[in-house]
């Protein structure tokens, strides 16, 4: 079987605050092509701030994060047009119909000329109820916002995805047709990298699990391996674990 | 890119309420202004019609100024029916108004709602346009894109100023043309010309604003901070700074009171006239006219160093005061217009010139005495005079606020 290309690529990453914090230290991981990555980790672990160095909104104190092969530091708008990025909870522009925002962020990611039909069949592809194709998006449910925060993202068709806490805040059954999204654009390819802190979600989607804490990649598993192992126990206990730097 | 992301700003402005009320605020008060300052022209005219003096009296009167109606300046102090004498000028009290509540609430010209009105929405519309982003997540989703930073403000910023630019003028231009349908009041082609100079230079002046705006959202993570920030600065640029400039030149430069000179002059006066007698109290022949034209010179003295000191102090006022873009575009405007310090200098000199015409006049018996003309300087003498200076500041300030709200935003904190 031939090794899939690398898309995402974090090398020697670290990242040190102004007031001194070192939010991510020597942070080394890849996400293949038609791979899903899932970064646990309690708040202040890294995950965030691994997604904001791919992101380009920080520079890293040290190493480097690439893109398709580009580094993010050196030619951040390059990097970005093979990225794109759902946020937790995106408000999006209220005043703008779901199909306006869909159509600006569509602009914005190099997507010019899609008609509306495009537009439809993306946002049934993330079942968006049709009536709420033509409203504005004040008046959505966080799930529905959500779903139009991936058809933002899919209609970039860019060759990697970064999902940050993606399903917080969820209901059950919107979580449910997230991760169905999420197996559909891993199996056309996309390169996925999900902060979350859903341990069950990331064991059934992740093909692989990281889990960081204070900035450190301390645990990594493939989804082989955590057929044998307890994810939820693994991540408790490092949860639990001593500080790293005591 | 620049041009998708203004496009956006223009269309979620007009689906916002806050534009239209804003908009529509603004519209009501320029249009309000617009007719109620042409009701004052027309009242003002109607005075100078019964003041009109009649063929060799030695009086200067102006008409008012129909540009007065937009920048009303010191042209109801221009217009005011002087009456000229050996020992300088009788100002007559300009028109008033028979309502005396005009007194506590003056009419808005348009500069005025300019200055105060359209700045504040040119705030109102800058505030939140980078904080807010951030706090709605919006600004984190953009910037994933391969769009730069300098790509979005500038894209905001116009779409921004389009968005104000365009309901500005129209309404403006539709405000001037309806009362301009009027018979009474005469706009020359000059006057038109002169009217699109303000409405341009209005337009650089929210142009400043609206990029404080954006440089204050940039600067500050929420927008509520930024409001109250750009709140307390409107008051102290518009308000304070001005009244700041003008107190600071009065503690330099020290101008005596007009009552002051009002009775050196009658000193110069009965010092004169007491020596066209003898000790015994007989009148001297043949001294009348050389005591006149003393009267005149010492006069004409001590008016040109009057108006030398209360020069200076104009011009270091306006120097500090400057400052303030309110006050640099309060001074563009009403010279632009024909009423503001320039034009007013300019008339006094005209009238002390008039005014020793008609003295030589009086000595050499010559009657009538010749009619007071007044030519307002032209529009390219009122740009070199320095206009154009107080344009080119205002066009570098908005420039100068933009770049650095450029350069904060590169270093904004969008997570």
């Amino acid at each position: 079987m031939t090794e899939k290309a690398t898309i995402l690529k974090a090398d020697d990453l670290s990242m040190r605050y102004e007031d001194g914090v070192l939010a991510l230290d020597h942070l080394n991981l890849a996400v293949r092509a038609g791979e899903v990555y899932c970064l646990l980790g309690a708040n202040g672990a890294g995950k965030t701030t691994t997604i904001n160095l791919f992101l380009g909104f920080i520079p890293p104190t040290t190493g480097a994060c690439f893109i398709n092969g580009i580094d993010v530091a050196k030619d951040p708008l390059e990097a970005k047009k093979h990225v794109a990025f759902v946020s937790e909870n995106v408000m999006l522009y209220g005043n703008f119909t779901a199909r306006q925002n869909l159509d600006f962020f569509a602009k914005l990611g190099g997507k010019p000329d899609l008609d509306k039909e495009r537009y439809y069949q993306v946002m049934r592809r993330v079942s968006l109820q049709e009536k709420a194709f033509e409203q504005r998006v004040k008046t959505f449910s966080k799930g529905m916002r959500q779903k139009l925060g991936i058809s933002i993202a899919i209609i970039k068709d860019a060759a990697a995805i970064l999902l940050d806490e993606p399903t917080s805040g969820l209901d059950p059954k919107a979580a449910e047709e997230f991760q169905e999204i999420l197996h559909e654009l891993k199996a056309e390819g996309k390169a996925i990298l999900m902060s979350t802190h859903d341990i069950f979600r990331a064991k059934e989607i992740g093909d692989r699990v990281g889990i960081m804490k204070e900035g450190r990649l301390v645990m990594e598993r493939t989804r082989e391996e955590l057929q044998v192992e307890d994810l939820v126990k693994i991540h408790i206990d490092y949860m639990k674990s001593e500080p790293l730097s005591a | 890119m620049i041009g998708t992301i203004a496009k956006k700003e223009i269309v979620n402005n007009l689906l916002s309420y806050k534009f239209f009320i804003v908009i529509l605020l603004a519209s009501v008060l320029i249009f309000t202004s617009l007719f109620v300052m042409a009701r004052d022209y027309k009242a003002r005219l109607a005075d100078y019609q019964i003041n009109k003096p009649a063929a060799g009296e030695a009086i200067a009167v102006l008409p008012p100024n129909p540009l007065s109606i937009l920048a009303k300046g010191l042209d109801e102090s221009m217009a005011r029916s002087i009456g000229i004498g050996v020992t300088g000028f009788d100002v007559q009290s300009g028109q008033k108004s028979g309502n005396v509540i005009y007194a506590f609430f003056p009419a808005p010209d348009f500069v005025y709602i300019v200055k105060l009105v359209m700045s504040l929405v040119a705030l109102l519309f800058g505030f939140d346009q980078i904080s807010r982003e951030k706090e709605d997540g919006t600004l984190k989703l953009a910037l994933s894109n391969s769009v730069s930073r300098s790509a979005l403000l500038a894209g905001k910023w116009l779409g921004n100023f389009f968005s104000l630019a365009v309901p500005f003028t129209i309404v403006t231009c539709l405000g001037i043309a309806l009362v301009g349908l009027d018979p009474a009041i005469r706009l020359s082609a000059g006057h038109l010309g002169r009217m699109a100079w303000l409405v341009a230079l209005s337009l650089v002046y929210i142009a400043l604003f609206l990029s404080l705006g954006f440089l204050v959202s940039a600067l500050t993570q929420r927008s509520a901070s930024s409001l109250v920030v750009l709140l307390l600065l409107w008051a102290g640029l518009v308000f304070v700074l001005p009244n700041l400039g003008t107190l600071a030149a009065r503690q330099i430069v020290k101008v005596p009171s007009t009552k002051a000179l009002s009775e050196k002059r009658q000193q110069i006066w009965t010092s004169e006239i007491l020596k066209t007698y003898t000790k015994e109290g007989k009148w001297r022949e043949g001294t009348w006219n050389d005591r006149i034209l003393a009267i005149n010179r010492e006069s004409n003295r001590l008016e040109e160093d009057y108006r030398r000191q209360a020069d200076r102090l104009v011009r270091l006022s306006k120097t500090i005061n400057r400052i303030s873009p309110a006050a640099g575009f309060v001074y563009a405007a009403t010279d632009i217009a024909g009423t503001g310090i320039g034009e007013d200098s300019r008339l006094k000199e005209d009238i002390i010139r008039h005014k020793n015409r008609i003295v030589d006049d009086i000595i050499g018996n010559k009657r009538p005495f010749p009619a007071f003309t007044y030519r307002y300087r032209s529009l390219g003498r009122v740009l070199a005079e320095g206009s154009l200076i107080d344009i080119a500041w205002l066009l570098a300030a908005a420039l100068i606020v933009f770049g650095v709200g450029a350069a904060a935003l590169r270093r904004y904190d969008v997570r």
